[in-house]
């Protein structure tokens, strides 16, 4: 997912363009308040996916923290059902 | 004469490049090749349109059909319950988007943004319900998306679409296989169609080569087959097939010149003798004129003989059978009759007929009179003074059957099978007048007509057996 990141079309954007605001460091934060939220997080497996997305957001991989995070998401909600 | 290579063909003149392109796009071999790498490559673009719009067609319509659910699952969660609602289904849509496909933007009616994970409206995406493909920026990389703009009342506005820049990147794969198989296809095409004029020319070499021989004079030669029986195979069949009969024909051309040469060289001598003879040794000029008139009624007779053998030669060729008109037999048999009635009263003879009202036939008139004189001619000469000539035809198949009777000498069995050779006399003729060419005449317009010549006794078992001469046309 990096190397395709890394390869899709040019550095830097045009100051017209929209910008997705979900690839960032914020996200990561904001996932974890959603997660937070939940009951389920506190279990496994949720628990250590969140652990190992923020710690890839804090790294700097974003794109596979977020995607970390958002399984420990659907982890915690199948849990709670 | 041009010079021969060692297939014995002759050799090719050099060409230039030009007149060799232009002799190219002549040849019918050179064209069929075209065509059908043209089909074939007409096929090639036909799969490949139908591979596309099975693949990166499927992709474009999956996305759109993806966003098109998506959005109005949205409206609907907007008009149960709400801005609020709708915020934050769209924030719940996107946590949960684990291929981090989705792009939403909701803003309201002041253009403010509420929800979504994009930071500002594209300035294209102007219109609502309408689609739209944008470019936007995914941590500092420009990516494709797939945008639908969807109207929402009291002023909000909400953004569906997805990242498709994979799927482009797919479209580009796709696209790039297409355009290398349509290259191999293109490249077939060209092999396949070299091997066609290949095949084709090399078929058609064995008919071409014959020819080229036979167009330098040696008609010796054949077709060779390949024993396939196919489409070349009966080519070659009818070719060598009118090969023999040219050879037949020349056969018969060069028999009838031998003919002519050897059996008219004795009347012409004589004729000329006589003159020759008359010019040194006439008493006086009445005799003189006696044997002038003799010379020209000799003239006559052998150009009779003349008009004979090339009536003859014409029949055998086959040459009237195009002219051939519907006709009545029995009204031609009975003008023949008539011609022949005062000959045969000459003779103390009775020429009895018995035809029908009509007989209707497809045929050549004049040779078919001529056929019928022959054999009335031959039977009143050979009766005997206060005989019997008797004429009778009637249907036969699809034409007719005529029948010329006599009782005179008749002819042996031996003697029958070489009746029909050109000048043959029988034995028992040599007395008689005649150049032996009548019957050859009757056989060669009997085959004509696609029929048939035959000789038996008139009275088998009596003395004399007389002739009864059975002349038969059949269909053209």
């Amino acid at each position: 997912m990096a190397v395709l990141a890394l390869s899709a079309g040019a550095q830097g954007g045009n100051d017209t363009s929209a910008r997705v605001i979900t690839d960032t460091a914020e996200y990561c934060g904001t996932l974890a308040t959603r997660l937070a939220a939940l009951p389920g997080s506190h279990r496994e497996p949720a628990l250590s996916l969140a652990n190992d997305g923020m710690r890839l957001c804090g790294n700097g991989h974003i794109r596979t923290g977020v995607a970390k995070l958002r399984r420990a998401l659907r982890a915690a909600q199948a849990q709670a059902q | 004469m041009s010079p021969l290579d060692t297939a014995g063909l002759p050799a090719p003149r050099p060409l230039g490049a030009w007149a060799s392109l232009t002799r190219l796009t002549r040849s019918a071999g050179f064209r069929f090749a075209l065509l059908f790498a043209a089909i074939f490559v007409a096929a090639a673009l036909g799969f490949s349109a139908v591979l596309w719009w099975g693949t990166a067609g499927a992709l474009d319509r999956q996305t759109d059909a993806a966003v098109r659910a998506d959005a109005l699952a949205l409206v609907e969660r907007w008009r149960e319950a709400g801005p609020a609602a709708l915020a934050e289904a769209i924030e719940e849509r996107i946590a949960s988007d684990f291929e981090n496909h989705s792009l939403y933007l909701l803003v309201g009616p002041s253009g403010r943004r509420i929800a979504g994970n994009l930071d500002r409206w594209p300035t294209a995406a102007d219109s609502p319900g309408a689609w739209s493909n944008e470019t936007v920026v995914r941590e500092g990389n420009r990516a494709e998306a797939r945008l639908h703009d969807v109207d929402l009342a009291s002023g909000y506005r909400l953004l569906v679409g997805r990242d498709i820049d994979e799927k482009l990147r797919l479209r580009d794969l796709i696209a790039e296989g297409l355009l290398w198989s349509i290259g191999a296809a293109g490249a077939f095409a060209i092999a396949g169609a070299w091997l066609l004029r290949h095949a084709l020319e090399s078929r058609l070499r064995p008919a071409y080569a014959t020819a080229a021989q036979i167009a330098e004079g040696d008609l010796s030669h054949r077709v060779p087959l390949s024993g396939r029986g196919d489409e070349f195979d009966r080519l070659g069949d009818s070719m060598n097939d009118m090969l023999d009969r040219i050879d037949r024909l020349m056969e018969g051309v060069r028999g009838v010149s031998d003919a002519i040469a050897h059996d008219l060289r004795t009347p012409i001598a004589r004729a000329r003798a006589k003159l020759e003879d008359a010019l040194a040794s006439a008493p006086d000029e009445a005799a003189l004129r006696a044997a002038v008139e003799q010379g020209i009624a000799d003239l006559d007779g052998i150009t009779r003989v003349f008009q004979a053998l090339l009536r003859i030669a014409e029949a055998e060729a086959g040459a009237r059978r195009a002219a051939f008109a519907p006709l009545d037999l029995a009204a031609l048999l009975a003008d023949a009759a008539e011609l022949y009635g005062a000959a045969a009263e000459a003779r103390g003879q009775t020429l009895e007929t018995a035809l029908p009202p009509r007989l209707d036939i497809a045929g050549d008139r004049d040779l078919l009179l001529q056929a019928v004189a022959n054999l009335l001619d031959n039977a009143v000469k050979f009766a005997p003074a206060g005989g019997t000539v008797r004429l009778a035809a009637r249907p036969w198949l699809r034409g007719a059957e005529i029948t010329v009777e006599d009782d005179g000498p008749g002819l042996s069995p031996a003697d029958r099978a070489r009746a029909g050779e050109r000048f043959f006399r029988a034995d028992t003729a040599r007395t008689t007048p005649g150049s032996g060419l009548g019957l050859s005449l009757v056989q060669a317009v009997a085959h004509l007509h696609g029929g048939e010549l035959a000789l038996a006794d008139a009275k088998p078992g009596a003395d004399p057996p007389g002739l009864k001469v059975i002349l038969r046309i059949g269909h053209a």
